[in-house]
């Protein structure tokens, strides 16, 4: 009886919510999901009927008058791969010594130090990216002071570049790239370091099979964190990377404001978000098996 | 044939937080020979672990020098001194297992995969942790953490293992334990060993020789019995074991106690007296002192009675006698005797 009454004031409480979050956080998910399968309307909007070449315009098997495979949208899909991969990359390198440093120093400076890094998040985005424009460009601030020291003598073809949207998203995402690591760095034992040392292991070895194993599960969840925002991003591309860098965010963006193509928009939506999961399970299994689990 | 470890005037300064300097090592000399086992006894911050790091090279030294079976290890870096350690905390490594972690000192250098697996099985058995090589760190007990710890320290078959303080985690019980089965392999293996400790107990029931420092000097290095029997001085003598310190005068060939009493010692001008408690008793000595006076206290441990006796010259005397002795209840009179050859002058003074 008393079982029964708490389960009934469990799902009286619960219910709200979990329905909130059915109908407005799924929900719109749904509806994506579903608009993706069907026909594009010829002045914008759908046409209930189902349509499959959406994907096939992108995957290959769309060659109907209309509706014909380009493999310009898989081309988008691999920059942003690659581009996005380079950011995780460039924010590691920076991030990873940073953290190191940053957790041996004397507690009031370290605050600070970290104090600094989330400092960006107390500007607007957007404003911060056209500062970086003011930098890059070629009248800006890098080339006028490279320019200056008699380094270069034209000024360097920077923004509108993969390099300029490389940049930006560094610059983005090294707060997301940051403290996760530095939590995985605080918390190894400098004795490990030392014993290691004892027992005969350089420098190198002791970063490769002590340093690195240990805080591996910190630099795979700063680049997860990193890469999934990072693939879908469409304000840097569109602000630092100008018409010429285009990727699968601004073409998702184009979908669905300029060419009015939902259907086709959604099922670009879906492929991206079905390679963010697949990316995430590969992740989850590599840290189960990174955990050091008991082998029998 | 040189010793296995010969350190030389080593000195090492810290900075302090507050701006001043800190001496770690004062022109510290020490020597060991092959399969020893040597215990640095001190306070916290007397310089042992300082020392300790020397050794193993984690803490370069300001001036001074330190031999290993003849080589210069000065300013060879740690991973290449032919010495191994056991952490305080263990330090093993929480992503490997048992037997990689045993293994490492192999792995690194380059011994062959089958030989790897004998000399950790080998090892493994050795501590007593045979077949536990699969188990993660995490789920062994302290004692077994702290058993493979040595394990993984004795692989490379050092000859000098270096311990700090590696029985301080452990329960007590479990630390008797240990301490007798270090003793076991140190003998049984005939290797050097350098132990840190701040327990004088410990050092006492383990080591061949015992090296008390405090400020970061060695104020006496000695056999256990010659340590606590002869006390070099008042810090040697309070820090190991307990102690009754009563000033002397000397004078013509006597030490003059404050009552008067005299017994035969050379020398000149003021000095200490040491009694150890259990050499107080309460059945009369010839030729020896005499101390009257009032029990205070008895405190009862099972093999012994400890009595707190106060006396008219001396203040507080502790007398350590059997369980079985006769014993008169707090309050009461009683008379203490100490034999001639249970004395010690300590020499250097009375401070």
């Amino acid at each position: 009886m008393l079982k029964r009454r708490k389960t009934l004031a469990l799902l009286a409480l619960l219910g709200a919510p979990t329905a909130f979050l059915l109908v407005f956080f799924m929900g719109p998910l749904v509806i994506m999901a579903i608009y993706s399968w069907l026909t594009p309307g010829l002045y914008g909007g759908v046409e209930w009927e189902l349509f499959h070449l959406n994907y096939g315009r992108i995957l290959g098997w769309a060659n109907t008058r209309y509706d014909q495979f380009d493999p310009v949208y898989l081309t988008i899909f691999l920059r942003s791969l690659r581009l996005a991969a380079l950011t995780v990359l460039s924010a590691l390198v920076i991030c990873y010594p940073a953290a190191f440093w940053i957790s041996r120093m004397r507690p009031a400076r370290r605050n600070l130090a970290l104090f600094a890094i989330t400092l960006p998040f107390f500007v607007s985005l957007i404003v911060r990216l056209f500062a970086w424009v003011l930098i890059l460009r070629p009248t800006g601030f890098l080339n006028q002071a490279l320019m200056g020291l008699g380094l270069i003598e034209t000024p360097l073809e920077i923004i509108y570049t993969d390099a300029a949207v490389i940049i930006g998203m560094t610059y983005i995402f090294i707060p997301f790239m940051f403290l996760p690591l530095y939590a995985s760095v605080e918390k190894l034992d400098p004795a490990l370091i030392e014993a290691s040392g004892d027992l005969g292991a350089t420098r190198l070895q002791t970063f490769l099979r002590v340093i690195l194993p240990a805080t591996a599960p910190g630099i795979a969840a700063g680049a997860v964190i990193t890469f999934i925002p990072a693939l879908g991003n469409f304000i840097v591309p569109s602000v630092l990377g100008g018409a010429k860098v285009l990727m699968i965010g601004n073409l998702i963006e184009q979908q669905f404001l300029s060419a009015r193509n939902w259907p086709f928009g959604a099922a670009l939506a879906m492929l991206l978000m079905a390679g963010v999961l697949i990316l995430l399970m590969a992740q989850l299994r590599l840290a189960r098996a990174a955990q050091g689990e008991p082998r029998r | 044939m040189p010793r296995l470890l010969e350190i030389h005037k080593a000195s090492k300064a810290f900075h302090s937080p507050e701006g001043g300097t800190i001496t770690a090592l004062d022109e510290v000399s020490l020597s060991l020979s092959s399969a020893e086992f040597l215990t640095l006894l001190g306070p916290s911050g007397c310089g042992k672990t300082t020392l300790l790091r020397a050794i193993s090279g984690f803490e370069p030294l300001d001036r001074g020098q330190i031999t290993i079976d003849g080589q210069e290890m000065t300013d060879r870096p740690a991973h290449r001194r032919p010495v191994n350690t056991v952490f305080q905390r263990y330090a093993l490594f929480p992503h490997l297992t048992v037997g990689r972690n045993v293994s490492y000192a192999l792995e690194i250098a380059g011994t062959p995969k089958a030989e790897i697996r004998t000399r950790v099985g080998e090892m493994l058995d050795l501590v007593g942790l045979a077949g536990l090589g699969q188990r993660g760190i995490s789920q062994l007990s302290g004692g077994q953490q702290q058993r493979v710890a040595l394990a993984r320290a004795l692989v490379a078959r050092p000859k000098l293992l270096l311990l700090d303080e590696p029985l301080s985690a452990l329960d007590k019980n479990l630390r008797r334990q240990m301490q007798l089965e270090l003793k076991r392999l140190q003998e049984e293996l005939q290797i050097g060993f350098v132990f840190v400790t701040h327990d004088q107990e410990e050092a006492l029931t383990m080591s061949d020789r015992i090296a008390v420092l405090a400020q970061g000097q060695i104020q006496q290095l000695g056999t256990p019995e010659d340590l606590y029997r002869h006390p070099a001085n008042r810090f040697t003598a309070e820090f190991l074991g307990e102690s009754n310190l009563l000033p002397v005068a000397l004078h013509d060939g006597a030490a003059i106690l404050a009552d008067g009493q005299r017994v035969p010692a050379s020398g000149r001008g003021t000095s200490t007296l040491m009694i150890r408690p259990e050499m107080l008793g309460t059945a009369p000595v010839a030729d020896g002192l005499t101390f009257a006076g009032t029990i205070r206290e008895r405190f009862y441990s099972g093999t012994s009675n400890l009595l707190i006796v106060e006396t008219q010259a001396f203040g507080m005397l502790q007398a350590l006698l059997r369980a079985d002795a006769p014993i008169a209840v707090p309050g009461s009179p009683v008379t203490l005797y100490a034999g001639r050859a249970d004395l010690h002058i300590i020499p250097g003074g009375a401070t």
